[in-house]
């Protein structure tokens, strides 16, 4: 679904002492089927923006679209507009609260008016997208669970509601690098067989890059920097400007080039790990050639 | 959305006006004087003083008149319905009004503005208390007017600290439930239709997380305490020493004059 802001911004608490700005008339367009990366450093206004994207929050002033749907500050949402996005929170883990595993995923489905099997059925397939298995944990509290695999139900709750859009608010804080990894993963691989459009908050470049097409950066509620990850990149100054760094993969990058001729500069477009690690090999493989001829 | 943003009773704002400098001691116990103050009242002029002397208050707080109105969001319905009992129901006078066996009659007006005056000066005046002391303070103030009870085994310092954490944590779990409500509002849940049963299935989804986190946090507090060397209020020192200043003096003042001056132009 393509999305798109206009002037949005919103106030907490206006009119009282506690009166806060946390969005300044932000604009963007997404299209459809993207992977956008949101970066920014805590209070820049990430989880305020995102909350608009399923209506929890209504701008104070501006509009946004939503595929079809129209927000404005005085639109009344009907129930199902909800269900067309999928907002996975901070620490999702929190809102468990079924008897079992099996329960708590099929818990929005079932709101979604499904029958009781067929929301089993999604639980089902949803815990199996995140790497879970469904018959062992299906009868398990999900509060005797580690914290890894309660991140990973939490999540199954919110996919197992098929959404076109998914949201997902640091979905990886507090999970070691390999947990990490998995869930981001069996994110990506969702978003490109569902064909959906994703928006991920994050604190790392690297994540960011890694999976985004798109990039928002985020500083005291306003967007600063937007474009294509290559865009974004090479706009180090502005980046550090807001304490923000550039992936390590570009960094390591710059620091090569320094001592490289202006014909031998690597791409700094490659900031893909796989992609720099292909093609760094490749030039090894050159380079051995000629350096080394036996 | 916000729960925080309908739930302004009496929550601190940090300020450095007159009002917030005072010693906590000092402002509760201002509260009772005025209680004591708003009983001895029984007519206009009197309570016309009292009127003046809290708007001065708020005035002295610096604090929006609108912001403090709003705190009393919860106490309108009961001004409301003080109000319309003793208006109906407080016989004598000349009768204004009458419909069958229900008539409004002078005297039953008088009490009516009388007693919900009374009511509001009262819940204003308090509510004035925790905008202007935070909990910290007020629990530490509260700790040392009641100390000479913890002679006669009232444990004085574990209520104190109760309630600090109680006050303390009402904006947390606030904000925990809020958040709650929208995690649960994003997998579809619907507050709004729906029969009786199916709402308070509804906020099962909501009790649940909120009690779970509730426990957790309690726990983390706990051992963060223990980790930080409490045990008790046995020995413990303070890294704020209360005290008594000018200031103080100059509203204890104020509070003999008022005394005075109520005494005297009441009938």
């Amino acid at each position: 679904m393509p999305i798109i802001f206009e002037q949005v911004t919103h106030i907490y608490g206006a009119g009282t002492p506690f009166e806060k700005e946390a969005l300044s008339a932000v604009s963007f367009a997404i299209p459809d089927e993207a992977f956008v990366g949101i970066i920014g450093q805590t209070g820049s206004g990430k989880s305020t923006l995102v909350q608009h994207l399923n209506g929890l929050l209504k701008p104070t002033r501006g509009r946004i679209q939503v595929g079809d749907w129209q927000i404005e500050p005085s639109s009344r949402l009907p129930a199902e507009f909800r269900s067309n996005v999928g907002l996975v929170f901070q620490y999702p883990e929190h809102q468990l609260f079924e008897e079992t595993v099996a329960k708590d995923v099929a818990f929005g489905p079932r709101n979604l008016g499904l029958s009781e099997e067929a929301a089993l059925l999604r639980a089902k397939e949803a815990l199996e997208t995140v790497g879970l298995s469904y018959d062992e944990l299906k009868d398990r509290s999900p509060f005797h669970l580690s914290g890894g695999q309660m991140r990973r139900v939490a999540l199954a709750g919110v996919l197992a509601m098929q959404s076109k859009v998914l949201v997902l608010d640091e979905p990886t804080a507090g999970l070691d690098p390999a947990g990490r990894k998995e869930i981001l993963e069996a994110i990506y691989r969702i978003h490109r067989e569902r064909k959906l459009t994703t928006f991920l908050v994050t604190h790392s470049m690297e994540e960011a890059s890694r999976y985004a097409d798109f990039l928002l950066v985020m500083a005291e509620g306003k967007v600063v920097l937007q474009g294509t990850p290559a865009e974004v990149f090479a706009e180090e100054e502005l980046l550090r400007h807001h304490a923000l760094a550039v992936p390590q993969t570009v960094e390591l990058i710059q620091q090569i080039n320094a001592s490289l001729p202006g014909e031998q500069q690597i791409p700094v477009t490659l900031f893909r790990e796989e992609e720099l690690q292909d093609y760094l090999l490749h030039r090894l493989r050159q380079t051995r050639a000629v350096i080394i001829p036996e | 959305m916000n729960l925080l943003q309908n739930f302004p009773i009496g929550q601190y704002v940090p300020g450095h006006s007159f009002i917030h400098r005072l010693d906590p001691r000092c402002k509760l116990l201002y509260v009772l004087i005025f209680a004591v103050l708003v009983f001895m009242a029984n007519d206009g002029l009197s309570y016309a003083i009292l009127a003046l002397f809290t708007l001065l208050i708020m005035k002295g707080s610096s604090i929006s008149y609108r912001y403090i109105l709003r705190g009393l969001k919860p106490v309108w319905f009961l001004l409301a319905l003080t109000f319309l009992l003793h208006v109906l129901m407080t016989k004598g006078g000349t009768v204004y009004l009458a419909w069958g066996w229900l008539t409004v009659e002078a005297e039953g007006v008088r009490q009516a503005v009388f007693i919900s005056v009374r009511l509001a000066l009262l819940a204003l005046f308090s509510s004035l208390l925790t905008l202007t002391t935070s909990p910290l303070e007020l629990a530490d103030g509260l700790e040392r007017l009641l100390h000479p009870l913890s002679r006669v085994g009232v444990p004085v310092h574990e209520i104190a600290l109760m309630l600090t954490i109680a006050l303390r944590f009402i904006p947390t779990l606030l904000d925990e439930t809020d958040k709650i409500i929208k995690a649960q509002a994003s997998r579809g849940i619907d507050f709004e239709t729906g029969g009786l049963w199916k709402r308070l299935r509804n906020l099962v989804a909501i009790v649940v997380p909120l009690f779970v986190s509730a426990f957790r946090r309690a726990e983390e507090l706990a051992l963060a305490m223990e980790a930080r060397g409490y045990r008790g209020g046995e020995g413990r020192t303070k890294l704020r020493q209360l005290r008594f200043t000018w200031r103080d003096l100059l509203a204890f003042g104020i509070a003999l004059i008022l005394f005075a001056v109520i005494g005297w132009v009441r009938r």
